[in-house]
């Protein structure tokens, strides 16, 4: 028998004018009579701020996970996928003689593992750890590393007793002087991720609104020759990624809309949603297009900005997050601050159960992942920096062995997490990262 | 706000604990160094065990708890050398303040280290600490195997951090000016070795010939300690030796001249360079350019320097309050349970 079929390429798209939209990985890339395809690894950090209420966050067990605790609740359904990890310590957060601004240092050190220069104007931390992968891996997607963020992405002035804005502004830094801000407009994003890379002008777009009906249009002739040569598989899960890149752009499409209705008396960005739980969704569902059409393979997500004062009406909770944090043992404060952390993971786990949906190969997307979730404080009321809130969802492609929680003894580095993920996402050994002791054991499989 | 700053007065000096916990010495140094830090002379801050004992872990723990005589303790964990090569069984001056109750059946002494878990890697532990000193204003002391401070050397970095913090080295290791091998040398002859080559500070020695110089008063364990029915140093020295004796402590001398450098307590050597051979002697080679000096213990100073050991380990401790208070554990039952849904 001669086998004719040729494999798709992993890195094709449908292009149209101004467009190109990354496919998904089908069966068609794997060529025919070769040994099963390894999908990516990808890794992505998802960070909230101002700590956590740690007594609804710890369980009182070690090993094999049993019920999660209330703020952890929302990830019951997923925890055979969830490595919780405790006693993990950023020295770099900390004062070490630097007065005030736990906020500014946690947030600049959590995936840098430096403590950052208390500057408003010099700032100076480290390359972060997504950026080292991506630095050896990027050129293999066509972003390297995508930065997101739903708040604040101000890069000047004082954001924190003296340390920048940047610090608290992001989480991904290109060099020690240099951060990549996040992108908080999903509409950004949208063009960041399909429009040929380049964001839109004011004009252009307006253009562009007026004559299209979706950014599919443009790919059509595309889509349909590519359909053509798939089989029923590829077609079905082909067609189903389409309709979840139409589903993004028409919540795009219906937040500029409300937008459009109302005043807010300030330079909101064009698209991002009023409601908390949308915008969250919208910036998670193209994280997922973006993992499941290859076209980046490492993503920091800043929930809300470090020292975030942001109030959760849609929670029924008036108060600004940060001051809420400086309970001093105030139960109804308290309990504010553990609805708040919780809301958070319930967004977070819709992401989660969004991945585990989306299959790859034999596996899904979540288990070729390693999403963390955490904060660069622990307790907000004392701002401690000790015993950081983490966890890992996905098994970065049957690396991670879930379903557990690790305790390490104290002072243990964060970095050592992140000397781990990067010789997992294929970073040539690093010996030593921001204040590492070594790798952390036991992660794995093996 | 940089000139407010400068116009303060320098914080006590912070002092790095290393020890094996093995001797009633190293219990009485770590006492003495509380004692001072309930004056203001010093902060202890860093506390490690060079022995893989846990319950000599949890003891440094308690006596850490005790000082700090209910109030904030700064929440220092333990340093713990897991699984090195040093071993040994749990001597009695550890094992029974551990086990004393209180009437209501709690423990005498408690603590926080349980498990290895509750203790932290030493060598991060002294570099962390090092890191929110501020310039020259650190001492280590050391009263064990150097095997936790060959560690935190092999770090990246440490070196320079401790040439930068950390006026001396103030450690009880070895025989001078000559000796037979010393118990603490030989019990990490490599890390010996290496600490004294490669430790970037000034060293001061304290050699097995100031034990029988300045044996601590025991009589002053019956009188200057009877302030409190259950204290654990007393303890401690009760569980060590049948009573009465004066216990060979040379590990005080490291701990007072420390904190007192400059109060005349002891007599330096010369400078030179002290060499660690492989069976655990030392030798010392004086050289105008060295680094190392042992101290020379003073007839003259020996009251004066008992008075102290035991005036300072005896004193009630002093109660501190921390800016925030912790959150209240005891208050997660009184949380309402949120609503199923948002």
């Amino acid at each position: 028998m001669i086998v004719t079929r040729k494999a798709l390429p992993r890195r094709a798209f449908l292009r149209g004018m101004g467009t190109a939209v990354a496919l998904p990985f089908l069966d068609a890339m794997t060529p025919a009579f070769a040994a099963t395809t390894k999908a990516p690894v990808r890794m992505a950090f998802v960070y909230v701020p101002n700590g956590i209420d740690m007594r609804h966050w710890n369980p009182e067990y070690e090993g094999a996970l049993g019920e999660l605790p209330r703020i952890l609740k929302p990830l019951e359904p997923y925890k055979d996928d969830l490595l919780m990890l405790s006693n993990l310590t950023h020295n770099g957060g900390r004062a070490l003689l630097d007065g005030a601004g736990d906020h500014g240092r946690c947030c600049g050190a959590y995936l840098t593992g430096i403590q950052p220069r208390k500057s408003a104007v010099d700032i100076k931390v480290g390359i972060s750890c997504d950026q080292i992968v991506a630095n050896h891996i990027g050129s293999q997607t066509r972003f390297p590393s995508l930065e997101v963020g739903m708040e604040d992405a101000r890069q000047a002035g004082d954001c924190d007793s003296g340390y920048s804005c940047a610090y608290t502004n992001n989480l991904a830094w290109r060099s020690e002087s240099q951060p990549l801000p996040p992108i908080l407009d999903p509409r950004l994003l949208f063009e960041r991720l399909f429009g040929k890379g380049a964001e839109l002008t004011p004009q252009q777009r307006a253009l562009q609104t007026k004559f299209r009906r979706s950014i599919l249009d443009f790919v059509a002739d595309d889509t349909r020759k590519l359909q053509s040569d798939l089989g029923a598989r590829d077609r079905r899960k082909l067609d189903e990624y389409l309709t979840s890149v139409r589903e993004i752009e028409r919540q795009i499409e219906k937040a500029e809309h409300d937008n459009a209705q109302i005043d807010p008396g300030m330079g909101k960005p064009y698209g991002v949603p009023a409601d908390f739980a949308e915008h969250f969704k919208l910036m998670t569902d193209m994280i997922t297009v973006a993992f499941r059409s290859d076209l980046t393979r490492v993503v920091t997500f800043l929930v809300t900005r470090e020292g975030s004062s942001r109030p959760y009406r849609e929670i029924g909770i008036p108060d600004g997050h940060h001051p809420l944090t400086h309970h001093r043992n105030d139960p109804a404060m308290m309990e504010k601050v553990a609805q708040i952390n919780a809301y958070h993971v319930r967004q977070f786990a819709a992401w989660i159960e969004k991945l585990k949906a989306t299959e790859e190969g034999d596996s899904t997307l979540l288990r070729n992942s390693m999403i963390v979730y955490g904060a660069g404080l622990s307790d907000g009321n004392r701002h401690t920096h000790e015993d950081l809130p983490t966890v890992v969802l996905g098994r970065g492609g049957d690396y991670l062995k879930t379903g557990r929680r690790l305790t390490y003894r104290r002072e243990t580095p964060m970095s050592n997490l992140f000397l781990n993920m990067m010789d997992r996402m294929g970073v040539p050994a690093v010996e030593h990262f921001g204040d590492s002791t070594g790798r952390l054991q036991g992660l794995d499989l093996a | 706000m940089q000139e407010v700053k400068a116009k303060l007065p320098p914080p006590p000096v912070g002092i790095v604990f290393d020890s094996d916990m093995n001797r009633v010495g190293n219990v009485l140094a770590l006492a003495l160094l509380y004692g001072f830090d309930g004056r203001n002379q010093n902060r202890v801050i860093s506390l490690s065990v060079s022995r893989p004992d846990l319950r000599a872990a949890a003891f440094t723990d308690a006596i850490r708890r005790f000082y700090s005589g209910g109030g904030f303790s700064r929440g220092l964990p333990i340093g713990f050398a897991d699984g090195s090569r040093l071993s040994g069984a749990t001597p009695p001056m550890i094992t029974e303040p551990l086990a004393r109750k209180t009437a209501d059946g709690q423990p005498a002494y408690p603590n926080d280290v349980q498990q290895l878990t509750d203790t932290a890697e030493p060598h991060a532990l002294i570099r962390n600490a090092l890191t929110a000193q501020h310039d020259g204003n650190a001492i280590v002391f050391l009263a064990g195997p150097a095997t936790n401070l060959v560690m935190a050397l092999s770090l990246p970095g440490v070196k320079d951090l401790v040439a930068r913090k950390v006026r001396f080295l103030s450690v009880m290791a070895g025989a001078y000016p000559d000796g037979g091998p010393e118990l603490h040398i030989k019990e990490d002859v490599a890390a010996a070795k290496r600490l004294f080559v490669e430790w970037p500070t000034p060293i001061i020695a304290v050699g097995q010939e100031m034990a029988s110089a300045l044996p601590f008063p025991g009589a002053s364990i019956e009188t200057e300690f009877a302030w409190t029915p259950a204290h654990p140093v007393a303890d401690a020295y009760r569980a060590h030796k049948p009573m009465p004796y004066d216990a060979e402590a040379p590990e005080l001398a490291a701990a007072l001249y420390a904190v007192q450098p400059d109060q005349g307590y002891f007599k330096l050597s010369d400078p030179g360079t002290i060499t660690v051979l492989d069976n655990g002697q030392t030798s010392f080679a004086p050289s105008a350019g060295g680094k190392h000096r042992y101290l020379i213990p003073d007839e003259a100073q020996r009251d004066r320097i008992l008075k102290t050991y035991a005036e300072v380990i005896s004193a009630k401790p002093v109660v501190r309050r921390p800016r925030f208070p912790a959150q209240q554990q005891e208050e997660k039952k009184e949380v309402p349970k949120p609503a199923a849904k948002p």
